[in-house]
């Protein structure tokens, strides 16, 4: 489709400003002739009318969660209520500024101390901050808090344990701390290798970060071990709640040994993931860890809230301001919306629904373990291969289909998670669209033994096919240019 | 259950068809000792009507923000926001949908990144552009690091007028890395570079100007490019307002290496402080540091143009530990709203806007300058400037709220030696009798 740029018609106008009111002020004596640019920026020139147009037409190349069924695992695309994104929008919310006094923000400060409180009683944590603006800024911060619950016990620690089936993240985030990564294999059951844990974890190693449910499904049955193992040479363990969804109400990684936990609004808390944020990744931790939370957190002194310096201990901040409002507004509003029964059937109905598609199709996709799994299940498409058609040819193919495809090649590691296809239906999807996508798969699944090229081809009738990422690495065009600018 | 299609019946029935007889069959891995064994202290479930009420109500705790206009800026601005942006991003196809990993069904976003990459390419005249990190903080702060992978050295000077917060983020983020961060201090509005020279050395990866600064002002940053250039030093460039762009010179054109932006005033609403926007600008030689996603252009099967995430390799979900930064989600759907606003806005709309904020700024502080209360300083500056009030300052603050004026910054909040310092902030949406009211206001001695 055309760029924006190449609709621009010179003189055009999309927006109309008041004239200047103000004459007899010279801009040369406002701003010295070295600052002051020499010609206006080149931005396109276009109509209010052309614009709309322009992202309408964009807006219908994507693929949303109202478009139809999203199984991404690990990313729990559930509904977005629209009542949140009302609510989200209030004047009184969306035009408070950041640095005004406390007496004109009671309300919103009102929405972050509740919010802190509910976050805490659902995770059993004892004290979040909300100011990280995504599941990996909540991670930075985590690991910063164990870097400097060390560093004021004296101790200088180098290691960070992490599983081979974690998020890249969590790897990423420990070497922003500075941290070695080290790498803990999983089991043939796909937990953590206890034996490979107790000859890992030691004095010089500061915890271990653990997504439980982990990222092939499963609940790790052996977490109050792994607990002890981390504790018993002095180190934190940390909780990727990427996967929380499975566990709402039914348990809590505060009572589960866990000192730190990050969660994603976006995943668990309904809050919208906006073609990849903004979301929000609160960051809760047990009574001895909350002096080095960032700064600063929000109190009530049964009159009024006001903001708290966390003290020095603090790791400092995070962001420039509170973190993401809106976002944690939309995910309040969610928690009040269900209550304890909502939550508790929602990670209820996410299990059997992730169970119901895995005992249908994995007579045709061989599951990395066959064992119940939670919200989410892993299979593979390695029978496959020997047709000359990989995993993600069944992704794509479930396009043409209507379906967003399911996370493919993650987890990865060897010798269990290959060609991985990691289905999370969600509470939100109704059984006959599961059936609709379980009977799909299995369709493909026919296709690719008759007519192997059409799965290989896919997807046919998007708005494009498979685009050439090798020549966008290798040659790379990053902005757009005039063909008269590149001479 | 309220977002739950299925019924008990049906749920059931699944289970049947699992091969378990019971819900609690699927969750024997969870050990019975950490199962939660009471219900979760928290309200609700409400219904949707009864939530309104509850939220309303907690809204109506804020002050009437819509009709109180803030004289306070310092890194977040409410600037008016045409409803065309609201309309788009509250398209479901925008918002509902997941991170572009598939560039079949996704061109909307690909092609949207793509098209702010180059609105940004324009307004700082940089080659290379990641159009979403978090906001402004987190920008500079990953310019930094940035800075020290490029340069392999690791002493940062840094102006003192960058604001607060963003250098309380670079201290948290560079905290881990053994890196050295030297303030240069302030002189009136702008940052004192005498000492400059003394300060730089060999190991010096970067210097970090802000510019319009924490004050407004407009630093010289040209006049500083080569002394930093000579030692082998980057120059970073942060800026929180970047509606200056609009009649600034381009980053690029004064010796910048890296421009490290927040974008919130293209299109963003205040919210309290987030979410914002984030981005970063560079040179194509540094293109393999830079972290976040970057969208670029090819064709797909049949020859037609095709949007896709390119330079992957630099990312978490490749390169894990050795990535360029652990950033994941960032705020991808105001990258909508900035590319809405500025196609709408186009080459003469942002020049306006900007024109006006700086007309606007310049004539408030032109009539404090005419009273008593006020003592003014002469620095260049776009849409905020610093006055030294006479009178005080909640008196200030009581004069302007009671009118309904959301007051300016007490600049002793963040640099303890300016007592009595106010930091004004003026954009377009000030009509020019709101301003004389403002004087009027404050101007009197009682």
């Amino acid at each position: 489709m055309k760029l924006i740029y190449e609709k621009s018609v010179e003189g055009r106008k999309g927006y109309f400003l008041r004239e200047d009111p103000y004459k007899e002020i010279s801009l040369k004596d406002c701003i010295p002739e070295y600052a002051l640019s020499r010609t206006k920026k080149e931005l396109p020139e276009v109509s209010e009318v052309d614009v709309v147009r322009h992202f309408t037409v964009l807006s219908k190349l994507n693929y949303g969660f109202d478009d139809g069924f999203y199984p991404l695992g690990s990313c729990t695309m559930k509904y977005n209520p629209k009542l949140n994104e009302h609510l989200a929008l209030l004047d009184n919310f969306i035009y408070a500024h950041p640095c005004v006094d406390e007496d004109f923000v009671q309300g919103s400060l009102q929405i972050i101390y509740e919010l802190n409180q509910y976050l805490s009683e659902i995770t059993g944590m004892d004290q979040f901050t909300l100011s990280p603006a995504a599941g990996a800024h909540g991670e930075l911060t985590g690991v910063l808090i164990m870097r400097k619950y060390f560093m004021d016990r004296g101790e200088l620690r180098h290691k960070m344990l992490i599983p081979d089936s974690a998020h890249g993240t969590n790897p990423a985030s420990a070497a922003m701390a500075d941290f070695n990564v080290v790498e803990v294999k999983s089991n043939k059951r796909g937990g953590i290798d206890l034996v490979e844990l107790h000859k890992l974890m030691d004095e010089d190693t500061v915890g271990l970060m653990l997504t439980n449910p982990n990222t092939v499904g499963l609940f790790d049955e052996n977490i109050e071990e792994i607990a002890k193992v981390v504790h018993s040479k002095g180190g934190l363990l940390y909780y990727d709640g990427a996967n929380l969804n499975a566990l709402l109400g039914i348990a809590r990684p505060g009572d589960a040994g866990f000192d730190i936990a990050h969660l994603n609004l976006h995943k668990t808390f309904s809050t919208p993931h906006g073609g990849g944020g903004p979301g929000a990744g609160p960051v809760g931790v047990k009574k001895h860890l909350v002096r080095y939370l960032p700064t600063p957190i929000v109190s009530y002194n049964g009159e009024k809230y006001f903001f708290e310096e966390v003290g020095e201990k603090s790791i400092g901040r995070l962001s420039a301001f509170f973190g993401n409002f809106s976002v944690l507004l939309k995910a309040y509003v969610w928690i009040l919306s269900m209550g304890d029964e909502g939550l508790k059937e929602t990670a209820k109905t996410s299990i059997i629904n992730a169970n119901y598609v895995m005992s249908k199709l994995k007579k045709f996709y061989k599951p990395v373990y066959d064992r119940f799994c939670m919200h989410e299940c892993v299979l593979t498409g390695r029978e496959y291969k020997k047709y000359g058609v990989k995993t993600l040819d069944i992704a794509k193919r479930l396009m043409d289909y209507g379906f967003h495809p399911p996370t493919i090649y993650f987890p990865h590691f060897e010798p269990y998670a290959e060609e991985t296809i990691m289905i999370e239906p969600t509470e939100s999807e109704s059984k006959e669209n599961i059936d609709l996508f379980i009977d799909t798969m299995i369709k493909i699944a026919e296709e690719i033994k008759a007519h192997p090229e059409i799965v290989k081809q896919a997807p046919h009738i998007t708005p494009i096919s498979r685009p050439d990422e090798v020549r966008a690495a290798r040659n790379p065009t990053l902005i757009f240019k005039e063909i008269n600018e590149n001479r | 259950m309220k977002y739950i299609p299925n019924t008990d019946n049906e749920k059931k029935g699944m289970l049947k068809e699992i091969g378990v007889s019971s819900f609690n069959e699927l969750i024997k891995d969870i050990p019975e000792n950490i199962r939660l064994k009471r219900a979760l202290s928290i309200p609700g479930p409400f219904d949707e009507e009864e939530i309104k009420e509850r939220v309303y109500l907690i809204a109506g705790k804020n002050v009437n923000f819509f009709s109180f206009k803030p004289l306070i800026g310092a890194g977040a601005y409410r600037h008016y926001i045409p409803e065309v942006i609201k309309a788009i991003v509250s398209r479901e196809e925008f918002y509902t949908s997941y991170t572009p990993y598939q560039p079949e069904i996704s061109q909307g976003n690909l092609q949207s990144m793509f098209e702010l990459q180059t609105h940004l390419a324009k307004l700082t005249g940089m080659d290379v552009v990641v159009p979403s990190l978090y906001d402004g903080a987190s920008a500079v702060a990953e310019a930094v690091l940035m800075a020290v992978r490029i340069t392999h050295k690791n002493r940062i000077i840094v102006s003192s007028l960058v604001h607060p917060h963003y250098r309380e983020v670079i201290t948290t983020y560079t905290e881990p890395h053994d890196i050295e961060i030297i303030e240069l201090p302030f002189d009136k509005g702008c940052t004192d570079f005498s000492d400059l020279k003394n300060q730089l050395n060999a190991n010096t990866a970067a210097v970090v100007v802000q510019s319009p600064n924490f004050f407004g002002g407009i630093e010289n940053i040209a006049a500083i490019a080569s002394e930093i250039h000579d030692t082998g030093a980057l120059l970073i460039h942060s800026i929180a307002e970047s509606i200056s762009l609009g009649l600034l010179t381009a980053p690029a054109d004064m010796g910048v290496d890296i421009v490290a932006g927040e974008s919130q005033s293209f299109g963003m609403d205040l919210n309290f402080g987030g979410p914002y926007n984030g981005y970063l600008a560079t040179k194509t030689r540094f293109l393999r540091q830079l972290p976040g996603r970057i969208a670029g252009e090819t064709v797909d099967k049949n020859g037609k143009r095709a949007f896709v995430m390119t330079m992957r390799a630099r990312e978490q979900d490749i390169r894990r530990e050795k990535a360029t930064s652990n950033i994941c989600s960032n705020h991808a759907l105001n990258i909508v709203a900035a590319n809405v606003y500025l196609s709408l806005l186009g080459k003469n709309g942002l020049y306006q806007v900007a024109l006006l904020n700086t007309k606007a700024a310049h004539y408030l502080k032109r009539k404090f300058a005419e009273t008593n209360n006020f003592e003014v300083f002469e620095y260049p500056f776009f849409n905020e400037f610093v006055v030294k009030s006479k009178i005080d300052i909640s008196e200030v603050k009581n004069r302007l709220s009671r009118k309904s004026f959301i007051p300016p910054l007490r600049v002793d909040r963040f640099y303890k030696k300016c007592e009595n310092y106010l930091l004004f902030t003026v954009t377009e949406i000030f009509k020019r009798e709101e301003l004389d009211k403002i004087i009027e206001i404050l101007g009197v001695s009682r």
